[in-house]
């Protein structure tokens, strides 16, 4: 069993025609079916992840969107080797992911933000020793991480309190900590900010995008936080119903699905608009107080622009692009049509 | 050795833990006085109307207790905490942290959660242990010991391999303290000699449950009624044991990341 | 009294739709209720072959009509209060029920009894299995069987009230595993559940006679048996009466001050 040796130019994760689907028993209710249910039992197939392809660079950080259950997170799952594919093939770091050899899990971790691996009752530093014996981390390496990681955490006086006193937060912290005391090249991060409030949301994607730069380790993330996703990923792959909607730049993203845009109108005093009828112009999201927003369709944009500012006593107007989380809705839904 | 070395770690930081509660090291001390005593009792209330038990002295039959609270020491200590957090984290979700260690799974499960306070009934069992050998006045010899020790040993790998195939149950179903209990429940008839037993309870003691190489046999190896064909049959079982939940653990994992589907 | 009728009614029909709910592990339960008196069963069973004659008036048989009927009584008596109890208390829920305006004992005798109810279906089977195996004699006293029911009722009262009042000892101290423990280790012997108490030491078993675990189980299976003297049941009914007055005046005492403390500390 020869581990294969990473090459420095190949791709750290090649994923091919990746499809995994599942089982899934079902029952009707009743006490009759519940019977059948034990000599016979009724399965449906799941088809959870369909035939994904994607190529991932040494050292890029690419954010998983999708709505619950599009398959993110059984696409990151079978990347770590937790979970085998029904079809189709990944390699990472040159292994196969679903052999989990030892060579390949020491060089991968995982982050699953609802999820702790800290032990509850003890102190993060005993979690984060029993680590380094898993990992067989050599004291000296393990001593200098822990420092490392607790300066830019800023863990200090966390590390000998029970997990059960910290705060979400902190437990946050530890636990991003204690996944990457055996400095991995491969970070899945499921949901990491997850509850978290803005301040700590972004204190660990920044300690994140940091990891990422230090290292030059790949990233491969799932948020609902767009947050997340705008601060840390140049590349987004959108995921719906198993299949990948959109690969590419976010700000591509934005262009390519934003149908509308949001026009902010500041009008002169005095003169609030009274009798004119906003709609004429666009669709009112919100008005009053001299002030309205308009969204309208992208390509009417400059004509909307031109009357409203020759029409109507403009004080100020802003041009805006939607709310990314606004554009990933609309991808969906584009799909479902 | 590698398992040594993980047992150790986790033990120490299990003892990191539970040294944080003191107040529990006397809760755990006056536990197994109290049970260790009302076993005692029980075996000075029967030996009080009778000298031998289907041919157990009193003396041999304190060792019987002796050797049953060692293994339930030993249960207690690693094997059952470490299988309920396994099936825990297969409820929750969390094995997949264990999963993505470099480390064979069956081992950090087997050992991550130790209860190092529950090592004071393996010492009360050996104590007691000690103190009836001495009161048998038995020549205990190099042979005996030896005997002793590895079917002390062998029982204590049937019993764990009963434990891991009960606990690979998780993958498929979800509730299985009751059938945890139920362990313990029938664990309880190993305080005495299984000579005692009608048959079909003694096969069930030997066979559903692994009550007779756990306590029974290694206490006939402590007080020479053990012949070499049992010792071997119990190599044997042990050997069939540890690789049949082996290979159940590997099918369970196997149902667990979805390889057969 | 209509009111009382309809509480109890309501509750009992809960606790029944939720025993059922959980009858698996009620099972598991009523399996260990049977091993325990099995193993004791055995072992005296053992002891009567060893010796080749009865021991303190019991053979082999008559040690599996004693168990067999410890088996039966003990489940229409027996209570998991102090192991729940325990578990309220973690959980805070402990707090939560003192200040409904039910006394919570209600709730916790019609769970009782819904179990009981519900887990017939289950000891029935096992009381037919354990004398199918190890054949028991009976001799029943047509006196002595008359006056079971109000041994057992009684019985009951003791038991429950006793451990319900131990339990609420959980509300002041945290370690209650402590006190459960060490109750059960001095119910297992002075009850009559390691073995009848007349096998006991002479001076133990006069003490035994006139302490609440004797009155909880084995004074009603002795007199089940027909085992005792006339004079004896009497007594024996005697001290049962006591005991259960006491444990009642016990825990009217402990709840008045649970609530008191309770309403001064405010949970």
């Amino acid at each position: 069993m020869a581990a294969p040796e990473p090459n420095a130019d190949a791709p750290a994760i090649r994923v091919r025609a990746l499809s995994k689907t599942f089982d899934v028993p079902v029952r009707a209710a009743g006490l009759r079916s519940a019977l059948t249910s034990i000599v016979k039992r009724k399965t449906r197939a799941v088809e959870a992840v369909r035939e994904v392809s994607l190529e991932v660079a040494a050292g890029e950080i690419v954010g998983f969107l999708g709505p619950n259950g599009a398959g993110k997170t059984t696409t990151l799952k079978m990347l770590a080797g937790l979970l085998h594919p029904s079809a189709g093939q990944a390699h990472v770091l040159g292994f196969v992911p679903q052999d989990r050899q030892k060579a390949f899990l020491r060089q991968i971790t995982l982050v699953m933000g609802q999820r702790n691996q800290l032990l509850w009752d003890i102190p993060v530093e005993d979690s984060f020793e029993r680590n380094r014996a898993i990992y067989r981390i050599a004291p000296a390496d393990y001593r200098r991480t822990v420092d490392e990681l607790s300066d830019l955490l800023d863990l200090g006086e966390l590390l000998d309190k029970p997990v059960r006193n910290l705060s979400l937060g902190e437990r946050m912290k530890c636990e991003v900590a204690a996944a990457l005391l055996h400095t991995p090249r491969i970070l899945f991060l499921d949901e990491p900010t997850i509850g978290l409030d803005v301040t700590m949301q972004r204190r660990i994607r920044e300690f994140v995008a940091d990891y990422n730069r230090r290292t030059g380790a790949s990233v491969l993330l799932t948020s609902h936080y767009m947050a997340d996703v705008e601060a840390l990923c140049k590349r987004v792959v959108v995921i719906h119903h198993g299949r990948i909607l959109y690969d590419g730049a976010l700000s591509e993203l934005v262009q390519r699905f934003a149908s509308h845009k949001t026009l902010n109108l500041e009008l002169e005093e005095g003169d609030e608009g009274a009798g004119t009828d906003l709609s004429r112009y666009g669709e009112v999201v919100s008005s009053g107080a001299g002030r309205a927003s308009l969204r309208i369709p992208k390509a009417e944009t400059p004509a909307t622009t031109a009357r409203l500012l020759s029409e109507l006593p403009v004080k100020d107007l802003t041009v805006e692009d939607p709310p990314i989380e606004e554009v990933i809705e609309r991808v969906f839904s584009a799909e479902a049509e | 050795m590698n398992a040594l070395r993980l047992l150790w770690v986790f033990a120490r930081v299990g003892a990191m833990g539970e040294l944080a509660y003191r107040a529990n090291f006397w809760l755990q001390l006056l536990e197994s006085f109290l049970a260790m005593g009302s076993t005692l009792g029980v075996v000075a209330v029967v030996v009080s109307q009778t000298d031998s038990l289907h041919g157990w002295q009193p003396a041999e039959l304190v060792a019987v207790v002796g050797v049953y609270f060692a293994i339930l020491g030993t249960i207690n200590l690693v094997i059952a905490p470490s299988l309920s957090q396994f099936m825990q984290d297969v409820r929750e979700g969390t094995l997949d942290f264990t999963l993505t260690k470099p480390e064979d799974a069956q081992l950090l499960v087997s050992v991550s959660n130790v209860h190092v306070f529950k090592l004071i009934d393996v010492v009360f069992g050996l104590a007691v242990l000690a103190l009836a050998t001495a009161r048998l006045g038995t020549e205990v010899g190099p042979v005996q010991a030896l005997a002793f020790a590895s079917a002390l040993l062998l029982g204590a790998a049937i019993v764990y391999s009963f434990w891991i195939a009960l606990a690979t149950m998780a993958f498929w179903f979800i509730r299985l303290e009751n059938v945890l209990m139920i362990f313990w429940m029938v664990y309880g008839a190993g305080r005495w000699p299984l000579g005692i037993y009608p048959d079909w309870m003694r096969w069930g003691l030997t066979l559903l449950v692994p009550v007779a190489f756990a306590v029974t046999v290694p206490a006939e190896a402590l007080t020479g009624r053990l012949d070499a064909a049992t010792l071997g049959g119990a190599a044997l079982v042990a050997s069939f044991a540890l690789a049949g939940s082996r290979l159940f653990w590997r099918r369970g994992l196997r149902q667990y990341s979805g390889a057969s589907a | 009294m209509k009111q009382a009728l309809d509480l109890y009614g309501t509750l009992l029909r809960v606790a029944i739709a939720g025993n059922i709910q959980y009858r698996a592990a009620g099972m598991v339960w009523m399996l260990g209720m049977v091993i325990e008196p099995v193993i004791y069963l055995v072992v005296w069973s053992a002891v009567a072959d060893s010796r080749g004659e009865s021991v303190a008036g019991y053979d082999a048989r008559d040690f599996a009509a004693y168990y067999l009927t410890f088996f039966v009584l003990h489940h229409l008596t027996f209570t998991w209060i102090m192991e729940v109890f325990q578990y309220r208390v973690q959980q805070g829920s402990l707090s939560f029920e003192l200040l409904r305006p039910i006394h919570p004992i209600y709730a916790d005798i019609a769970d009782n009894v819904a179990y009981k109810l519900v887990m017939l279906v289950v000891m029935i089977p096992a009381a037919v299995v354990i004398a199918l195996a190890f054949e028991p004699r009976f001799q029943p006293v047509g006196w002595s069987l008359a006056l079971l029911p109000i041994a057992v009722v009684l019985a009951f009262f003791t038991r429950f009230f006793l451990e319900w009042g131990l339990a609420m000892s959980a509300f002041w101290t945290t370690r209650t595993t402590a006190v459960n423990r060490t109750y059960y280790s001095i119910y297992l012997f002075l009850s009559g559940r390691a073995a009848p108490i007349a096998l006991l030491p002479a001076w133990l078993s006069g003490v035994a006679e006139h302490l609440p675990f004797y009155a909880m189980i084995g004074f009603p299976v002795e007199l089940a048996l027909g085992k005792l003297s006339p004079e004896r049941a009497l007594s024996g009914l005697g001290v049962q009466l006591v005991w259960t007055l006491f444990a009642l005046g016990f825990v009217a005492m402990v709840w008045r001050r649970a609530v008191r403390r309770f309403s001064a500390v405010g949970g």
